[in-house]
């Protein structure tokens, strides 16, 4: 035995029973206990009838990983295709409408993911056969993986994914029943999902679509939504237009205050969901504060890190984006990164996998330990306070500005 | 040889003390991670402007500066008590029993004494004996129990426990009735009984006791940070020692060598398949995960079936966690932990937690109180939280989850809002965690947060160590009491088991190779 502790415990158990050597039976209720005990050994289950029946049980709303098939790929737009996944494994996860799944893909030899959110309301994962995701893909200029997702998947393509995650969704514990969702370009995909989710489920919830976009021939969804708007009296469409051609006839310029205004008027009691590139979201945001809306009725879904870091508060003024720095990951080896790349895309280029899925600075998932060097942490990194005092950052969104070391 | 002196599994509490503890007494060891940060349940995450807390509510064992207790050391062994910093709790805890009571014990012996004596002058008498035997009985347990038991000696059994000999092992409800008259006292008492997770009638007087008097003395503690801050300063000085750790990396097997009497440990197989040897092994998974699960042995070992069998699942937990756009005094919240119950029931309080009816209690939890850091300024964090079954749970079809967690977080804030009204309203952020999410990040079974229910023959003299296979070790709340100080403590106890093995393996190995040499 290895402590007195443990003999000690041994000893009581072992001559359970025997009143002259154990001293425990002068305790009162001790001798019940072990009869308890006993008449529980005879009827209880030792827990063996299912192997692994807790992570079973997880993996019916958490599994690790998805296993995709593409089933159909849908042409939307010009530049934007959806693919419609089905899963070669087991059912698909539930989700809540917003959230996201992180695909894994696998580019000329380099291991990479990103995220993008289901588009199809989640009422269609269920179906045993023909459950599936919809991931609506809208073409980024020198996008590496949008690139790639638009002119190589075909049918039949298989991948991995994680299962769903993220925190953009309807929340009806505080987001209350009056809902504005300002969109711009793939800020579709996810609003599909939304206001499918609370028709289709007949919420007794008002939604109101601002859907801006560049090009009147680019806008993704544009019947689906119009048909809905026209039959359900508690969702309402408003098509904005950025650069429109000669002649066209609805709203056009930016989601600002006075179209905002003028659209829902009051937005007193509203909650607002921003989806849509950096710039628009961050647009959007300043409009709405502009008219006086809580930082807590905002909801702004995250959109990968930052394009141009050195433009950012406390960024170290003598490092520039273009400068070169060596990470070696302690005892894998080292490679030489750009300052201005996310520490999580050097690391795949050279052959290092990371666990991660927002890929935003959010999620948390792809944590890296800095033992030695530094790294910028733009706001949108979601760091713990202990993570600072121990030098832990999230590699999605952190950039080497000097030599580096790191663990994870 | 073996890669690895001792492989750990999991990075709980006792999983990350026991790898601290081992490597810093020498042993290489590796710790595995299923998830991507370490801590289990002593962990946070973060949503908007608010890190949230998950699971401590209030650390006992630490004792102060000038009366330290048995934690300081422990923490100090370990290398992390310049790491961390800890905010005493000005009070145990209100209770609130709606339209009956509403009194707050403050953290001092005797200040507790006087505030009951003061809320229930007709029970003075009961009061001073009550809290006289919970001194007693809590310092029989540690000091004279375990040495009449190391003598295996009656005598000093009957003459130095003899107050534990009594009441120790009496359920805690008959002990109150028998000081006791007045119900609301002995609710107010009894309210400890939701960090054990069964009701007073079945769980034993000396675990109420001992919380009672030990928070009482040595007083209720956060940590700046949250208790994330402890994991990964637990983790760091793992590192600073020399520790190798892998994230997001589950195992799936323990091996072993079944050529023998006794099955023997030889190591694990990770997630990815690789294959890692090992002589020791301290699982920090729930006992029915490592050997129900992992371990490679065709049928459950015969002495941990049985053990089993006489098992049931302990209580999981469905917690809310609310980041307020103001501070706690705004809501007219006071103190840290507040108990809000509408029944004094106790019998009734956890035949609910078996349902989803709504909870007839309620943990409100306010870190704020104590240290304004919790939050942005002039914002605060709560947490509500019920005791609950898993198995509840389990039953609901997965597409109707999330609008039923929805539903149920709603009674909570209901009940809640009865003492603190408002708080809908200054919500800024929420996050719900039902029993399904206990079990997705502890992967315990049912969501187990405190391990096996602690019913009065669970505890320590009515169980054995498992020891079915020679070199695995469990360290967690499967083997003993769950909660914060005893998960730390069990990881220390069990790496210094393990250690002594460590040693005598080397100490074998060295003269074999003296042998060979000549």
């Amino acid at each position: 035995m290895s402590n007195s502790i443990s003999n000690s415990n041994n000893t009581s158990a072992k001559n359970a029973g025997n009143a002259k050597t154990n001293i425990l039976e002068n305790i009162v209720g001790y001798s019940e206990g072990v009869e308890r005990k006993r008449a529980r050994e005879k009827t209880g289950s030792d827990f063996s009838q299912e192997k692994w029946k807790t992570s079973n049980d997880i993996a019916k709303l958490h599994p690790k990983r998805l296993q995709l098939k593409v089933a159909e790929v849908i042409q939307d737009t010009p530049s934007t295709k959806t693919f419609r996944l089905v899963s070669t494994g087991a059912i698909l996860p539930p989700f809540q409408a917003g959230q996201y799944i992180n695909l894994y893909v696998n580019i000329n030899g380099v291991e990479t993911a990103r995220p993008y959110a289901i588009s199809s309301c989640p009422t269609h994962r269920a179906d045993p056969e023909n459950g599936y995701y919809d991931l609506t893909v809208k073409l980024v200029d020198g996008g590496f993986v949008t690139n790639y997702l638009l002119h190589n998947v075909e049918v039949g393509q298989q991948f991995s994914a994680t299962s769903p995650m993220g925190t953009f969704y309807h929340n009806p514990l505080f987001h209350g029943d009056k809902l504005v969702f300002l969109a711009g370009g793939s800020g579709g995909a996810p609003a599909r999902a939304m206001i499918e989710s609370v028709l289709n489920r007949g919420l007794k919830i008002d939604f109101h679509l601002i859907y801006g976009n560049s090009y009147e021939n680019d806008v993704i969804f544009e019947d689906t939504f119009r048909e809905l708007a026209e039959k359900h009296d508690n969702f309402h469409l408003t098509e904005v237009i950025s650069r429109p051609t000669e002649g066209y006839s609805g709203r056009t310029g930016h989601l600002n205050a006075e179209l905002i205004t003028d659209v829902i008027g009051s937005v007193e009691g509203k909650t607002f969901y921003v989806c849509g590139p950096t710039p628009f979201n961050e647009f959007c945001e300043d409009q709405l504060t502009s008219l006086g809306v809580q930082g807590k009725h905002i909801r702004i879904e995250c959109n990968g890190p930052p394009k141009t870091p050195s433009c950012l508060e406390n960024w170290p003024s003598v490092v520039s984006e273009q400068d070169e720095v060596r990470v070696k990951v302690q005892g894998k080896g080292e490679f030489i990164a750009k300052v201005g790349e996310p520490l999580l895309n050097s690391l795949e280029r050279n052959g290092y996998t990371v666990e991660n899925a927002c890929r935003s600075g959010e999620c948390s998932l792809c944590r890296v330990k800095v033992i030695e060097g530094e790294v910028f942490n733009p706001p949108e990194a979601r760091l713990r306070k202990s993570d600072e005092t121990f030098g832990w950052t999230h590699s999605c969104v952190a950039f080497p500005t000097t030599d580096i070391e790191i663990l994870y | 040889m073996s890669e690895f002196d001792a492989i750990v599994i999991g990075a709980g509490n006792g999983g990350l003390t026991a790898a601290a503890a081992l490597q810093r007494g020498g042993a290489k060891t590796l710790l595995l991670e299923r998830h991507n940060i370490p801590g289990g349940c002593a962990t946070s995450f973060v949503r908007g402007e608010f890190e949230f807390e998950v699971a401590l509510h209030q650390l006992s064992g630490l004792g102060t500066e000038d009366k330290p207790f048995i934690m300081r050391k422990v923490f100090n062994e370990l290398g992390v008590m310049d790491k961390v910093e800890f905010v005493q709790e000005g009070e145990l805890y209100r209770m609130i029993v709606v339209d009956e009571f509403d009194i707050t014990l403050p953290a001092s012996w005797s200040g507790i004494r006087n505030t009951l004596i003061e809320n229930f002058p007709q029970e003075e008498e009961g009061v001073v004996g009550f809290m006289e035997l919970c001194e007693q009985v809590t310092m029989e347990s540690f000091m004279g129990l375990p040495q009449a038991r190391k003598m295996n000696s009656e005598k000093m059994l009957n003459t130095n426990c003899k107050n534990y000999v009594k009441y120790g092992l009496r359920d805690a409800k008959s002990v109150l009735d028998e000081f006791f008259d007045d119900e609301q006292i002995k609710t107010l008492l009894a309210a400890y009984w939701c960090y054990l997770g069964m009701p007073p009638k079945d769980c034993n007087f000396c675990d109420l006791a001992v919380m009672l008097y030990a928070y009482g003395v040595f007083k209720p503690w956060h940590i700046k940070g949250g208790s994330q801050a402890l994991s990964s300063a637990l983790l760091e000085s793992f590192l600073e020692a020399g520790g190798e750790v892998r994230f997001n990396c589950s195992v799936d097997a323990i091996t072993t060598d079944q050529s023998g009497e006794k099955p023997k440990v030889t190591g694990v197989v990770t997630e990815n398949g690789d294959s890692i040897s090992c002589s020791q092994i301290i699982s920090n998974a729930s006992s029915v995960v490592t050997f129900g699960d992992l371990l490679d042995t065709p049928v459950l070992p015969s002495g941990i079936s049985q053990d089993f069998k006489s098992r049931d699942l302990g209580t999981s937990a469905f917690c809310l966690y609310l980041g307020i756009d103001c501070t706690p005094e705004k809501l007219g919240i006071k103190n840290a932990s507040t108990f809000i119950s509408n029944t004094m029931d106790e019998e009734l309080m956890h035949d609910t937690m078996s349902t989803m009816n709504p909870p007839v209690a309620t943990m409100l939890t306010c870190y704020n109180v104590d240290d304004p850091s919790f939050a942005p300024p002039g914002k605060s964090q709560l947490s509500l939280l019920c005791l609950q079954y898993g198995s509840v749970w389990e039953d609901v079809p997965v597409e109707d989850y999330a609008e039923t967690k929805y539903h149920f977080a709603e009674h909570l804030i209901e009940q809640a809002e009865q003492v603190f009204p408002g708080i809908r309203d200054h919500i800024e952020e929420v996050e719900v965690a039902t029993p399904l999410t206990m079990m997705r990040y502890l992967n315990t079974p049912g969501g187990a947060i405190y391990g096996f229910q602690q019913n009065p023959e669970d505890g320590p003299l009515h169980r054995e160590r498992y020891d079915q296979v020679s070199g695995l070790h469990l360290a967690g709340s499967w083997q003993g009491m769950g909660g914060f100080q005893p998960t730390y403590m069990v990881g220390v106890s069990t790496a210094k088991a393990v250690l002594k093995k460590v040693r005598q393996n080397k100490t074998t190995q060295e003269s074999e190779a003296e042998v060979a040499n000549v």
